[in-house]
């Protein structure tokens, strides 16, 4: 019988959703001073009723929905489910009255690709956009990788951070505490902000000669872009803007950075580089890294794209890195990416598909996953040529030995087979609607897998049923299935249950 | 004055053969350049003309100025002067050498509708010596039109919308914080 969810329930839930919209209120506050330093006054405008948006709708909740009770897990997934879609629409406001978009809904798209790293977008004239609102852009790409999770125990949600971090799919502590675990992943990105932003400074000013105040800027929003694998970009041809391998080498450091777990990045802090190498995760993100590198190369060479081996290795390890880290950053036109087909087009959509490691700011179905599957079938393969009865021990090294469960096989393969038929749904729908196999497929992954790269369906003219599908990949792939189970079973039983 | 128009033939013939470039010089749309890249390198194609707005910025590096040129309809009539939408922005990368580089003022942004120039010069389509980039590299540059700036209108409705619900959400906190106190 189902259970439905009691007052006390929705009151957690309402509670904790209204704090998350005041960090928000406060965290808005930052682009806010970004316009009226630049003096971009319509903007400032917009800001501030987001502003007061989420500040009513965080302070109202937290008045009506006061509770002294905890957060549990069940409770903090259905927050997370729910903030995912929710705070896009108010961080849409001031995009919507940009001018630059259609309708709300281009605006919330662009908000939910931005908020779950993805980087498709429905945007119109991004040449000629105010500078705060593609700050706005970039850094709601940066919170959402770093996990509004981060952002909210950061900004002393306190107890609560430990069922958010499980339910956005963060079980493993790299630390005793979720705090000093956030802590921890806050210290990691303010290094590497650090470093990335001195170093793509250093490349704007000496390599490009740009100005020192557009390259304060550019290497700003590039690194938010980068390390949150997200891929939107300052201008409309992305990284192609530029024309500069060595910014095009800064930027995929910082991608591969934010493609790795934070774990890995715990135990390269601590100098274990040993067991970074043995982890199942960092062989299994090599392994497809190198095969698929292997196969979208062949691929290349085989269509004849680029005249000469530097211009293959160049254009298609940077396009075929952006797929696997997840960012979708691209120095080609969508209209050339689209042109990439047979083995180049299947190396770049399976790199895309599987995405980064567990734990980081990337998508896809994760080389955690991978390992653990083919680990998995490996051992039934095994099974299936010894004895009936006998017992195959299957072990693996990820942060010290573990055993393979049954329960942890069965995770990792059904949220493995839950992406690939969010993968197909997605395709389906682009077909119905006439697209090619090839771009509906490819499309549908880089939703689902919150890549960003597009074979141009991804447009303002496209359908709006089509829009929506892709919208619920990038939810349902950027919180990859359970939140978003956990949020529609407390809605489907408080309507039916007793 | 029949040997004269032999002459002149001869010439014109000659003329025509010695300058193919002159006479390979394509004018064609940015779109146009995009959608079938291939079909306008060298050597089909000598040169093309493209005509559009500069915007983002002027990358001064050792020989050369690069820059992007777009040629949509925001350049004609730009969003914030009331101009329609029209999809995303259609550009490409120019290279300008400095020997032919004038300053065109300000580049296209949210504050400037860039200059609109015209650019002649030599597609490069997935160029070998920059490893498969693509560009413009202009061979000659003109400013038809400098950049006009972008005034905006300050929405004092939503600004007082937004101000008004700030203060809401500081009385609903203070009456929380009060009811804590109790």
């Amino acid at each position: 019988m189902l259970r439905r969810p009691s007052s006390g329930d929705l009151r957690i839930i309402g509670h904790f959703t209204g704090r998350i919209f005041l960090a928000f209120a406060g965290v808005s506050v930052l682009p806010l001073m970004v316009e009226i330093g630049l003096g971009e006054w319509a903007p400032v405008s917009s800001f501030v009723l987001m502003m007061g948006v989420f500040a009513v709708v965080g302070a109202g909740l937290r008045r009506l929905l006061a509770t002294s009770r905890p957060l549990d897990l069940r409770h903090g997934m259905v927050v997370v489910a729910l903030v995912w879609l929710l705070v896009p629409a108010v961080a849409a406001i001031p995009l919507a009255l940009s001018g630059h978009f259609s309708d709300f809904l281009d605006a919330y798209f662009d908000a939910v690709s931005g908020l779950t790293t993805t980087g498709l977008s429905v945007l119109q004239d991004l040449d000629h956009l105010a500078l705060s609102l593609n700050l706005w852009r970039h850094l709601l790409q940066f919170l959402g990788g770093l996990g509004i999770v981060v952002v909210a125990v950061w900004l002393s949600v306190g107890g609560a951070g430990l069922a958010l971090a499980h339910s956005e799919g963060r079980a493993d502590k790299i630390l005793p505490s979720v705090s000093s675990t956030s802590r921890f992943i806050w210290r990691v990105s303010l290094v590497h902000m650090a470093v990335g932003v001195a170093v793509l400074y250093g490349v704007g000013v000496v390599f490009l000669g740009f100005t020192s105040g557009r390259s304060v800027f550019h290497s700003l929003m590039i690194f938010f872009a980068a390390f949150s694998t997200g891929g939107f970009s300052v201008q409309s041809t992305s990284l192609g803007y530029y024309h500069s391998a060595i910014l095009e080498a800064a930027a995929s450091v910082m991608m591969i950075a934010g493609a790795m777990s934070f774990q890995l990045h715990f135990a390269l802090w601590q100098r274990r580089y040993r067991d970074a190498l043995r982890n199942l995760e960092t062989r299994a993100y090599l392994t497809t890294f190198v095969v698929l590198l292997g196969v979208t190369m062949v691929g290349l060479g085989a269509l004849g794209t680029y005249d000469g081996i530097l211009g293959h290795a160049r254009q298609g390890v940077f396009q075929f890195l952006s797929a696997h880290t997840t960012t979708g950053f691209s120095t080609i036109p969508s209209s050339e990416l689209a042109l990439w087909t047979g083995l180049a087009f299947a190396g770049i959509a399976a790199a895309m598909a599987l995405g980064g490691m567990a734990a980081s700011t990337a998508g896809g179905v994760k080389a955690l996953r991978v390992g653990l599957t083919a680990k998995v079938l490996r051992g039934e393969s095994k099974r299936v040529m010894m004895p009936p009865g006998a017992v195959i021990p299957v072990g693996y090294f990820q942060d010290g030995h573990r055993r393979m469960t049954v329960e942890v096989a069965h995770a990792a393969m059904f949220i493995t087979v839950l992406y690939l038929g969010l993968y197909l749904v997605g395709t389906g729908v682009g077909i119905a609607y006439g697209y090619p196999l090839q771009d509906a497929l490819f499309e549908s992954v880089s939703a689902g897998a919150t890549v960003g790269l597009s074979a141009g369906i991804t447009d303002p003219a496209m359908p709006v049923v089509l829009q929506i599908v892709y919208m619920s990949e990038m939810w349902l792939g950027r919180l990859e299935f359970v939140a978003v189970f956990a949020l529609i079973g407390t809605v489907w039983s408080s309507i039916r249950g007793r | 004055m029949r040997r004269a128009i032999v002459v002149v033939g001869t010439a014109a013939w000659m003329l025509s053969l010695a300058m193919p470039a002159v006479a390979d010089v394509a004018v064609v749309d940015v779109a146009e350049l995009l959608r079938d890249p291939a079909s306008y390198t060298a050597p089909g194609v000598a040169e093309v003309r493209v005509r559009g707005e500069l915007v983002g910025d002027f990358g001064h590096r050792q020989d050369a100025v690069w820059t992007q040129l777009n040629q949509d309809s925001y350049s004609a009539a730009p969003i914030r002067t009331g101009g329609p939408l029209a999809g995303g922005n259609q550009g490409i990368g120019v290279r300008i050498p400095l020997a032919i580089w004038q300053d065109p003022g300000a580049p296209g942004d949210y504050r400037h509708r860039g200059a609109i120039v015209e650019v002649v010069g030599v597609w490069r389509y997935h160029d070998p010596d920059r490893a498969g980039e693509s560009y413009l590299d202009a061979t000659g540059f003109t400013i038809v039109d400098p950049p006009a700036p972008l005034r905006e209108e300050f929405p004092w409705s939503r600004l007082l919308v937004g101000g008004a619900l700030l203060i809401g959400a500081g009385v609903i906190a203070a009456s929380s914080r009060k009811r804590m106190h109790e």
